[in-house]
């Protein structure tokens, strides 16, 4: 089981940018989202998700607005942006290229 | 657009923290709550999110307040460090602010000047300026001036092109018929001139067409909005209402925008269409349509798609043209145009010389806050060196060297924009005064400190402080610090003392350049002032007479009472010799058309022709001219003779060569006009200002032949220099008897000459003023140094001293190394005055930019201040009592 501040931040700024580009969601459902696709071996403490949720608005990758949630409440939604895409899409192939690289240094077979 | 979006972000977070903070807050407890429902444990949940304060934080980082905030601490570190020490607040804030403030005033002054474009027109950047040229002989001359006439064809030859208007300055008006009412500035303008500039009327109207048709002028006139508030009234039913100027009545039509106030550095008061200028007739014709009459200036607004070449060869073709139909046989063929920016001083003519010594010391202020700099980074790296244990405490206690660097550095920007603030005053002062120095002519209505001034003290301000404070923050933040840590070690490093060196020969440089250029400054007043220009300075009054516009009587009527009021004036006690000229000496000149025997010469040929003066036969001695062959006219000192000449001894050379001259025919104007007969040679003179030419001289008798319309309206007088006081006085009675509604005009030839020094008096004196400043700070810099080493050193000394040394050899050590660095200094500033002084040559009269003398005075000053300044710290380590520097720690 992967411990609690196993994942670097550069990473979970990907896996955010990837989970908001398939719709707007607010903070909460993010970190649920991240969790459960990973089958609970990415857990991030979700309060790391804030930081960098910040970092994010900051350079301009995502943009957050208050909106109702489907049970009613007030929650802060947030949305990829055009840059955010095309960060997203160098990031992934970035993450590949490494993956790749370390696998093959390791001698394992790579399925793309 | 990302960063757009992040930036607004960052911006709204920056402005509303609270907000922030809040739905941070509002955010996370959310999330805690839906994680409670879903893990239906509420400890659970709030165990998975962690520790929401810490998260808050880290969220708080990545926004712009964390920085804000390290700043503010910054800040406040550095004011509460800052406070403990005044004295050396004082002495950085006031050496910056000394080269802050002279920085500012000059940027003022130059800004005026260069960078800013009329206000209140559209557009400027479309307007340009017509600039003509006239070749003569070896010099060629670029102005302004044009006639009418040629106007009239270049409008018509630029249509299409650019849109021409033309206009006029009179700053001799005056409200109302009184001679000393207020002064009023005026421009003469066609009635397309606010067209042109794209001005519209902040009340009222501008002239129509119909009101600036030549030789039907109508006398409206259009004010501006500071006139108008302050001297009209500044209500609306100031339209119109009548305003005497002089003794015309003026109707008002209009008001112009506060913003605009015309196209010269002097202000504008009252704009009147051209077609109204009181020009005087000239051989018959009205001003308008004579070809002699220049002095109108040309504005333009050009198309974007304007090809300044073509145009200027365009306007030079069309030119030429008219001077050809104008002026015949006479016509200049070396007339050339070209056009300008709107800014005056940007154009192709020459620049005033109070300008090109603004420019120069320019680059003397900037010296002068390099010099300062120099100071601050000296005192800053002692200070370091004296914090060096504070700052060994807090690098081991986890500081970062960044975050070190980035303190020290506010602490030096804290200090610069106290200085900046100081120095925003200084530069207002100081650029009231340049004001009244370099252009004192002028009205100024705006003020000398402006927006842009304190923006530009503010910036430099803060290129200071960081280049400053960088250095010594860098060697600060570098000690080795067990030595720091631990007590008993002196010396601050040996980097640190070699910097301090290169500061104090790099302040010395400085210094002795700009000591040479004071004393080549002073030495060219001095070779100016010295000048022959062969009249008597001391001795030599002449008096003429002013008349308002249009009430001037004919020139013989005034020649004729100047005739009586010159035979009263030779019986004066006092009075030596009197003469009277159609011009006062050194305060006009003009030039006659001539032709000596066989020759065929038109005074308008490749050589500027000989100058022409109508005068009474006592004129020379009058003026303290010599007589070197023949004699002076007949006629009486102060009367009319017949057809006589003289020449002066350049003139003489230039026809005669070798030959004799006396007897000779010269005629004037037409090639068979009557012979003038050469009766004497006198000796040379400067005629046009102190510095010109020997230049060749006819002298005609007043009534002859060729003085036809050149009559004696000027009295010229040699007067004992103790009655001077008392004559002139009875001139003035004299003068004001014979014509009471006149301004009577007496002056003095040094009194008229003083307006030609002026612009070298004013380069001594800014020159001088600015060396001397930039040695006070120097001399400051080189007195803190000494004295620094000397405290470091207090333990050496004792030493020495315990050891037999005698007092005189620890005074003569610590001078010999002081004036060694300085001494480096000198040499340096030496080689960087003659490679600088190709900038001030043509500001130099008499003195060469490399001028030994000159260099030698300015390094034996610079030593021998500096050997004062290092003086007092040497005598005080001569007195250190070697058991009490022993002991010390």
């Amino acid at each position: 089981m992967a411990a609690k501040s196993d994942i670097l931040p550069g990473t979970l700024d990907m896996l955010v940018l990837q989970t908001l580009s398939i719709s707007p969601l607010h903070g909460y459902a993010i970190a649920q989202h991240i969790e459960r696709l990973s089958h609970e071996v990415l857990r991030v403490e979700q309060g790391s998700l804030y930081p960098a949720l910040e970092r994010l608005q900051r350079d301009g990758l995502i943009t957050g607005k208050w909106g109702t949630s489907p049970t009613g409440r007030r929650a802060r939604y947030y949305t990829l942006t055009a840059s955010g895409k095309k960060r997203l899409g160098q990031e992934i192939s970035d993450f590949e290229q490494v993956s790749l690289a370390i696998a093959r240094v390791l001698g394992r077979e790579v399925r793309v | 657009m990302s960063w757009f979006d992040g930036f607004a972000h960052r911006v709204r977070t920056v402005f509303n923290p609270g907000a922030h903070e809040r739905e941070l807050r509002d955010e996370m407890a959310l999330h805690v709550e839906l994680d409670a429902m879903q893990q239906r444990d509420a400890n659970r949940a709030r165990r998975r999110f962690g520790n929401r304060t810490y998260y808050q934080e880290e969220t708080r980082r990545m926004t712009w307040l964390a920085s804000l905030d390290v700043l503010r601490q910054d800040a406040r570190y550095a004011w509460r460090s800052l406070r403990r020490t005044p004295g050396f607040v004082a002495m950085v804030v006031v050496t910056l602010a000394l080269g802050l403030g002279v920085n500012a005033a000059m940027f003022s002054f130059l800004d005026r000047m260069f960078l800013r474009a009329p206000a209140g027109v559209s557009d400027p950047s479309a307007l340009r300026r017509l600039w003509i040229t006239r070749d003569r002989g070896t010099e060629s001359f670029t102005y302004q001036g044009l006639n009418y006439p040629s106007y009239v064809a270049l409008k018509a030859a630029a249509a299409g092109t650019a849109e021409l208007a033309l206009f006029n300055t009179d700053n001799g008006l005056r409200i109302g018929r009184n001679r000393d009412g207020p002064p009023v500035h005026a421009v003469y303008a066609t009635s397309n001139y606010f067209d042109v500039l794209k001005v519209r009327p902040a009340l009222g109207r501008f002239f129509a067409a119909d009101e600036d048709v030549m030789g039907s002028g109508v006398d409206v006139a259009v004010v501006s909005h500071v006139f108008w508030r302050t001297r009209l009234g500044g209500d609306s039913s100031i339209l119109g209402q009548t305003l005497m100027l002089g003794r015309t009545p003026y109707i008002v039509i209009g008001v112009v925008p506060p913003a605009f106030v015309g196209l010269d550095v002097q202000a504008g008061d009252v704009w009147i269409p051209l077609a109204a200028f009181p020009g005087r007739a000239r051989q018959g014709k009205p001003w308008y349509q004579s070809p002699t009459t220049y002095g109108s200036r040309v504005v333009m607004r050009v198309r974007p798609d304007f090809d300044a070449g073509a145009f200027a060869a365009r306007a030079t073709v069309t030119m030429r043209r008219v001077e050809a139909d104008l002026r015949g046989a006479d016509a200049d063929t070396s007339v050339s145009l070209a056009t300008g920016s709107i800014i005056e001083a940007r154009g192709p003519g020459k620049l005033a010389q109070e300008t090109v010594i603004a420019t120069r010391l320019g680059g003397v202020a900037v010296i002068v806050l390099l010099i300062a700099c120099a100071n601050v980074v000296n005192l800053l790296l002692a200070r370091a060196v004296q914090r060096r244990r504070e700052i060994a405490v807090r690098l081991a206690l986890g500081l970062s060297r960044s975050r070190l660097v980035r303190l020290l550095t506010t602490e030096t920007l804290l200090l610069a924009l106290l200085a900046a603030g100081v120095a925003i005053l200084t530069a207002w002062w100081g650029g009231n005064v340049l004001r009244s120095l370099l252009m004192p002519d002028i009205e100024w209505i705006d003020s000398a400190l402006d927006g842009r001034v304190a923006v530009f003290a503010l910036g430099v301000a803060v290129l200071a402080g960081l280049v400053a404070g960088v250095i010594p923050a860098l060697q600060a933040s570098n000690p080795r610090l067990g030595d720091a840590l631990k007590s008993g070690v002196r010396e601050g490093g040996a980097a640190g003392s070699r910097l301090r060196s290169a500061l104090v020969v790099a302040q010395a440089a400085f210094s002795v350049v700009l000591l040479v250029g004071a004393s080549l400054f002073v030495r060219t007043l001095q070779n100016v002032r010295g000048i022959d220009i062969g009249f008597d300075i001391e001795r030599t009054v002449m008096a003429e007479l002013q008349f308002e516009d249009g009430e001037e009587p004919p020139d013989v009527v005034v020649s004729a009472a100047m005739r009586d009021i010159a035979g009263r004036l030779e019986r004066r006690p006092g009075v030596e010799h009197v003469g009277r000229a159609h011009l006062s000496p050194m305060r006009g000149y003009a030039v006659r058309p001539y032709f000596t025997g066989s020759d065929s010469v038109s005074f308008v040929s490749s050589d500027f022709g000989p100058l022409f003066s109508a005068v009474s036969g006592g004129f020379f001695a009058a003026s303290g001219l010599r007589l070197l062959r023949g004699h002076t006219f007949s006629g009486g000192e102060y009367g009319s003779a017949g057809n006589e000449v003289m020449l002066n001894e350049a003139a003489a050379r230039q026809f005669y060569p070798g030959g004799e001259p006396l007897g000779r025919c010269i005629r004037f104007g037409k090639r068979d006009n009557p012979c003038h007969t050469v009766v004497g040679v006198v000796e040379n003179t400067h005629s046009r200002a102190v510095i010109d030419v020997k230049m060749g001289q006819f002298y005609v008798p007043l009534g002859s032949h060729a003085a036809e319309f050149s009559h004696g309206t000027a009295i010229v007088l040699r007067v004992r220099p103790e009655a001077m006081p008392s004559v002139r006085t009875e001139i003035q009675r004299e003068l004001r008897r014979a014509f009471p509604l006149a301004h009577p005009f007496v002056i003095s030839m040094s009194e008229n000459l003083e307006r030609d020094y002026r612009p070298w008096r004013l380069g001594a004196t800014l020159f001088t003023a600015f060396g001397l400043l930039a040695l006070l700070v120097a001399l400051v810099g080189i007195y803190s140094t000494v004295s620094y080493t000397v405290g470091q050193r207090t333990h050496e000394f004792g030493v020495r001293i315990a050891l037999g040394a005698r007092m005189r050899d620890v005074v003569n050590h610590v001078l010999a190394e002081g004036l060694r660095v300085v001494a480096i200094g000198v040499a340096a500033g030496i080689l960087l005055a003659m490679a600088a002084g190709r900038l001030v040559r043509s500001l130099l009269f008499g003195v060469e930019a490399s001028d030994l003398s000159a260099m030698l005075l300015a390094s034996c000053t610079l030593l021998l201040v500096a050997a004062a300044a290092a003086l007092i710290p040497a005598w005080r380590a001569a007195r250190v009592d070697p058991v009490t520097a022993l002991r010390a720690d």
